[in-house]
């Protein structure tokens, strides 16, 4: 019997906006969040401003989450995971089960959106030796948010600003060795963000990025680039480091300045760290049990990227955001929206020609 | 424990702990390859003997290090330079009562050679090793690798005989020429991967205490930066994001290693350079390793475990001196330091006297009187000398014999 | 901080291209060399773990780039000028896309030596009592080695070691170690099998290259324990 209901699961940016595009177009939503809140990645993280046009993340994720829990058609479910799926397009049979009580109960929904998001990459898995794990000044892009958004960014060791602060690129992204051999995507927007951020509130700290390219597409190049070098005097210097060690109070950032061609050593009081995009560990549960193909670096695989952003190999599943892979936020609600379409269509299709989604 | 920051008041530490998830793949490892092609009838897969000690490595895999009935691949610098380094690793293994092989059936891994001249090729260099495993596996001991080059080099020979059907084709052959088979051993094992296993044994046998002494540890460009995976690496050190070798060790003898900030620097060794180009490899191992450590760590040793490492840090140091340079910190292997703490002789095992830089102060401070025991060992060389004794011996040394399976192939 | 100042590729102008060219097509063709070499996004990592680049215009990073370059002209320059300053620590293996610049430079070398390329040649001068000694005894450095006048630089211990060399050496506790013109005792059978092995692999043809007298030297010993043994060498 065709079911009308459409499940997202995950309730991040790429799930809620999911949501609600799939609810304004009539369909009735079922939302299931591991967590006990919404929000997933740029709440649980507590991002500061959001790359694109400097927005207020907290802002802009609020509004999301009003629009979703207020809409009479989305059921929202917290803290509840999804532990078994049986069934085809128009006529899934979905086990949730909540964390806490353990209480289960199972939904029965013609089309299913995942979007279980990213983990960042743990820096103690990198080819090079970053000391992430031995100094406490070491920190990751996601350890820096937190600080800008508190407004006190600071070094860990000492509690007080930093005057030297560099970024090193591509941590944990495009290395054979990890096998991680894409590039993340984000990690050069958000790296120039922050370190505008920096110079706004420690007007007196250097910053440097030390990158090996920068992805600067579109509009981040006018909008983020030009602006960190001309108007923030943020130093981009091509060049990665292999090594970060303590020396005195601080520490030692050792790698090739390539445009003068030889090795560079320079001490730094903070480094942050430009971790990669990781599948979550939901993103890789729920492949297994949804029996959707995973690409070789375990995300969702999608088979023609370019012309169907959105599709699975099952059909009536589709993926949203990052569970497919390193995806910036334009990608993500870009991809909700096109979820959202084609999963009510779906379901539309199924209740006419069951099966067939 | 090491490298820790400097701590604000109030400031919470966030205590980072390194945990590997279970969740993700391991990396792909060589030695199923290495199984695969015995069963694919390429060659013969020597196992690691019992019992045998499993240690973790770079990437969570864990590799298994033998005990006993080893079959000692001895390093050419170290016998030939330093040889209280390879005294030392025997007497080790007496004092613990594990059995070993000390060949003449063995030859360098020439390593050093082709490293410095390339007067060698891929080939030979691989025929060479393969000569040795074959030795090895006629006696049933299993290969123990004294050099950090050796290691190193071997670990690079397995990659290109898995690799290259083509190569182990041509070395089968050679080995066929000599009547042997082709063997590869389960596990490429060096030396200070042992002393790490045996450790604690170690530090249960300490006599002198290690408490006031300061250690710098240089870790072997060799061991762990060639075939980065098989390398040990431990949770509980440096947390495992550096390789756990010599400072496992130096910790458990409740010595104090302090950090510096030339810890991953090479030192300079060169393999040609320290022969023929030696400006390069005194200025490195003076300006990069030994004032850093000197400067920021104040050690009373340099301990590491390599030869070539030793050599070039022992011996660099002396014509520093001329330019006033600071130097002037003993250097040694940590199998001569944990033999030492055990309570060998500082001349009849550890051969103190073929270093360049002034052990004596170490010595004094770890309480071992280098007066009385020089003066024991000079009535040894005059004993030899006088014709009385023909060479010093295990006896002397007053080491255990264990029961041990020696095997002569002439 | 001076910019280096670009390689003097005149200085080889009279070699004819088609040589550079083979040369680089051998260093192409050897088997490992994909292992070795896959793409190079410049990031920098080998060159700041390099110490040879500390101490020479030296830099693993360009040795990479010119071979995937393919461009002949700076391959030739800097298997003449530059590969001899590699320590080869193999730091550089650090690389992420895997690439092994110190592995590319030993294959390099392998082919400046068989060639008799002169910078060979005289990046191995004052070395070939080493090659002697570790072609003909299978172990390489052995204690007679350490003379004051071939380590003055090691300080007064080199003199000691050398004029109390025989004593000390039978001051040994090892059995095999009671040896002066070899690290250990090896034994007949396993030099008989090391020298088939020099000459089965074509490394007695790379010594020929760049050092002919030495070469001879090899040969007339390593045959005199082989005919010993009952081996003929077909030469």
């Amino acid at each position: 019997m065709a079911s009308d209901v459409v499940l997202v699961i995950g309730g991040g940016p790429a799930g809620l906006e999911a949501a609600r595009g799939a609810a304004d177009l009539g369909a009735k939503v079922v939302l299931v969040e591991e967590r006990d809140c919404l929000g997933g990645t740029p709440v649980f993280e507590r991002y500061a401003a959001l790359t694109h046009g400097f927005q207020d993340a907290e802002e802009v994720m609020n509004r999301l989450i009003r629009d979703v829990t207020a809409h009479p058609s989305i059921e929202v479910k917290l803290s509840t995971r999804v532990v078994a799926c049986d069934g085809e397009v128009g006529d899934f049979r979905v086990a949730l089960a909540r964390t806490g009580d353990g209480a289960s109960e199972t939904v029965h929904v013609g089309s299913i959106i995942v979007a279980t998001g990213f983990q960042h990459f743990d820096p103690g898995r990198e080819t090079q030796v970053y000391g992430y794990y031995e100094y406490p000044d070491v920190i990751t892009l996601a350890d820096a948010e937190a600080m800008l958004k508190a407004k006190k960014f600071v070094r860990p060791s000492t509690g007080l600003p930093p005057e030297r602060v560099c970024f090193i690129q591509c941590v944990g992204s495009r290395d054979r060795q990890i096998g991680n051999e894409y590039c993340s995507k984000v990690c050069c927007g958000i790296a120039s963000k922050q370190a505008i951020e920096i110079r706004q509130q420690v007007p007196n700290c250097k910053v440097y990025i030390f990158y090996i390219d920068m992805r600067m597409y579109g509009y981040w190049e006018n909008e983020i680039y030009w602006p960190a070098q001309e108007q923030y005097k943020v130093n981009y210097i091509k060049g990665i480091a292999t090594e970060i060690i303590r020396k005195g109070d601080k520490l030692l950032v050792r790698g090739e300045d390539t445009t003068l061609g030889r090795p560079m050593e320079v001490l730094m009081d903070m480094v942050i760290l430009s971790v990669g995009m990781e599948p979550s560990k939901g993103t890789r549960e729920i492949a297994r049990i949804l029996g959707v193909k995973q690409n070789k670096y375990g995300f969702i695989e999608v088979p023609h990227e370019g012309v169907d952003p959105v599709a699975t190999s099952v059909p009536g599943i589709f993926v949203a955001g990052a569970a497919a892979g390193p995806k910036d936020l334009d990608d993500t609600m870009s991809m909700a929206g096109a979820a959202a379409m084609k999963a009510v269509a779906a379901v539309r299709k199924a209740a006419v020609a069951p099966g067939r989604g | 424990m090491h490298g820790d920051g400097k701590q604000a008041e109030g400031i919470p530490r966030k205590e980072r702990v390194f945990q590997r998830d279970p969740d993700l793949p391991l990396p792909e490892d060589i030695r199923e390859r290495v199984f695969e092609l015995e069963e694919e009838g390429e060659w013969i897969v020597q196992r690691v003997p019992e019992p045998y000690v499993e240690v973790p490595t770079k990437y969570g895999r864990p590799k298994k290090v033998p005990l006993q009935h080893t079959w000692h691949h001895k390093s050419c610098g170290q016998c030939g330079h330093i040889p209280g380094y390879s005294t030392a690793i025997f007497w080790l293994h007496r004092k613990l009562g594990l059995a070993y092989d000390d060949p003449k059936d063995q030859t360098s891994c020439t390593g050093w050679n082709y490293y410095a001249s390339a007067t060698s090729n891929a080939a030979a260099q691989a025929a060479v090793a393969v000569r040795n495993f074959a030795a090895a596996y006629a006696t049933g001991f299993f290969p123990l690798i004294h050099c950090g080059t050796s290691y190193g080099h071997y670990k690079e020979v397995r990659e290109e005989l898995v690799k290259h059907a083509e190569q182990r084709r041509q070395v089968r052959e050679i080995l066929a020429k000599l009547g042997k088979p082709l063997v590869m051993p389960e596990e490429i094992v060096h030396y200070s991967e042992w002393v790490y296993a045996v450790r604690h044994e170690i530090a249960a046998r300490r006599i002198y205490d290690c408490s006031a002494i300061t250690v710098t540890v240089h870790p072997a460009c060799h061991y762990y930066k060639l075939v980065q995976g098989d390398a040990i690496y431990d949770p509980d050190i440096y947390g495992g994001q550096r390789t756990a070798v010599v400072t496992a060790v130096a910790t458990a003898l409740g010595a104090q290693v302090k950090d510096y900030s030339t810890w991953f620097d090479c030192c300079g060794f060169g393999f040609r350079h320290i022969l023929v180009q030696r400006d390069f490899t005194r200025s490195f191992a003076v300006g990069r390793k030994i004032e850093t450590m000197i400067e920021e760590a104040k050690p009373d040793v340099v301990l590491t475990h390599d030869t070539g490492c030793v050599t070039t840090l022992d011996k660099s140091q002396f014509a520093a001196q001329v330019h006033n340079r600071k130097v002037g910190v003993p250097v040694m292997s940590e199998a001569q330091f944990a033999a030492l703490a055990m309570g060998a002789h500082p001349y009849r095992v550890c051969q103190l006297h073929w270093h360049a830089a002034d052990y004596r102060p170490l010595l004094e401070k770890m309480g071992i009187d280098w007066r009385e025991k020089w003066q024991e060992f000079e009535e040894d060389l005059e004993r030899i000398r006088r014709g009385e004794k023909e060479y010093l011996t295990w006896e002397d040394v007053e080491a255990e014999i264990p029961a041990r399976h020696f095997l002569q192939v002439s | 901080m001076a910019l280096h100042a670009p390689p003097k590729l005149e200085r080889y102008a009279d070699v004819p291209y088609e040589e550079k060219e083979r040369l680089f097509q051998e260093v192409k063709s050897d088997p490992r060399f994909p292992d070795y070499l896959y793409g190079c996004y410049e990031c920098g990592i080998c060159v700041a773990a390099c110490p040879s680049a500390r101490f020479y215009d030296f830099s693993p990073r360009k040795i990479a780039q010119t071979l995937a370059r393919e461009d002949v002209e700076l391959f030739y320059y800097q298997l003449n000028e530059d590969i001899w300053n590699c320590s080869q620590c193999f730091s550089c293996n650090r690389c992420p896309r895997q690439n092994s610049p110190g592995g590319l430079i030993t294959i390099m070398r392998e082919v400046a030596v068989r060639n008799g390329l002169r910078s060979a040649k005289e990046a191995l001068e004052g070395y070939s009592r080493v090659i002697y000694k570790i072609m003909v005894t299978g172990t390489q450095v052995s204690p007679d080695m350490i003379q004051a006048d071939a380590f003055p630089d090691w300080g007064p211990v080199a003199k000691e070691t050398a004029d109390n060399l025989e004593l000390w050496r039978k001051a040994l506790p090892p059995e095999t170690m009671h040896t002066t013109t070899t690290a250990w005792e090896v034994s007949e059978q396993t030099l008989t099998e090391l020298y088939l092995i020099w000459h089965m692999t074509g490394v007695m043809d790379m010594i020929k290259e760049v050092d002919e007298g030495l070469h001879m030297i090899l040969m007339d010993v390593m045959e005199e324990l082989l005919e010993e043994k009952g081996y003929a060498l077909a030469e």
